[in-house]
């Protein structure tokens, strides 16, 4: 998204000086610009999320530091989508209700086949959802690489 | 096939659904909204906002904390 700008407002005459009148100056914010545009600002938040998941992956299960690595991202973005929300992505003002009653049942259906293994104790014939990935996320790096992509869908959803 | 298998292939039937789903709805020719519409839809009230989020909180908890 960018906003044009006409060339003899302040911020489009400080940041290209010889532009003429006749032209249009697209003056980009700084936070609306591309995701390359920055590339040693991404690399350091890209290294601080990998680092936070991969410490946070180390820590054993019930453990209070696994508890608190949950719940402290969980206020950060608390705190940031309240106080200080980023740009957001427009929401459409509504959604086609046959379309959206297909993810409706996907999700119900989900939730219903969960809800029978967990009735069922979660046997090893009738296994819970949780209960297949806790094994694939056993591995450190998978498990930190699951972390990474947690905490990316929790910025895309303050985003929203 | 055994009952553990019946479980397991029911589970992928309907996370591959999911997925066909958001695949569908990226073509503009269908009326299914991707994952991101309905999610920024929902999530247009603050209860709805706050909703999502406590679910996201919760998914990191269920899978990482436990």
């Amino acid at each position: 998204m960018t906003e044009n700008a006409s060339a003899d407002s302040p911020a489009a005459a400080s940041s290209v000086p010889a532009a003429r009148p006749s032209q249009h100056v697209v003056v980009v914010p700084e936070s609306r610009l591309p995701l390359g545009a920055r590339p040693a600002r991404n690399a350091v938040i890209a290294a601080g999320l990998i680092g936070y998941a991969w410490v946070l992956g180390g820590t054993a299960p019930f453990s209070l530091k696994a508890l608190v690595g949950v719940l402290l991202p969980g206020a950060a973005l608390g705190v940031i989508a309240y106080a200080r929300p980023p740009e957001r992505i427009p929401p459409p003002e509504s959604v086609d209700v046959a379309g959206f009653s297909y993810w409706i049942i996907a999700i119900a259906l989900l939730f219903e086949w969960e809800a029978a293994a967990v009735r069922d104790g979660s046997t090893s014939w009738h296994p819970s959802l949780t209960d297949l990935i806790n094994p694939l996320l056993g591995p450190h790096p998978v498990k930190s690489a699951a972390i990474v992509i947690w905490l990316l869908a929790g910025w895309s959803l303050v985003r929203r | 096939m055994s009952m553990r298998g019946i479980t397991i292939v029911g589970f992928v039937a309907v996370i591959a659904a999911l997925v066909l789903l958001e695949i569908l709805g990226r073509n503009p020719r269908t009326r299914i909204p991707t994952l991101g519409d309905w999610l920024g839809y929902v999530m247009r009230p603050a209860a709805g906002r706050v909703l999502i989020l406590l679910g996201w909180l919760w998914l990191g908890w269920h899978y990482f904390a436990r």
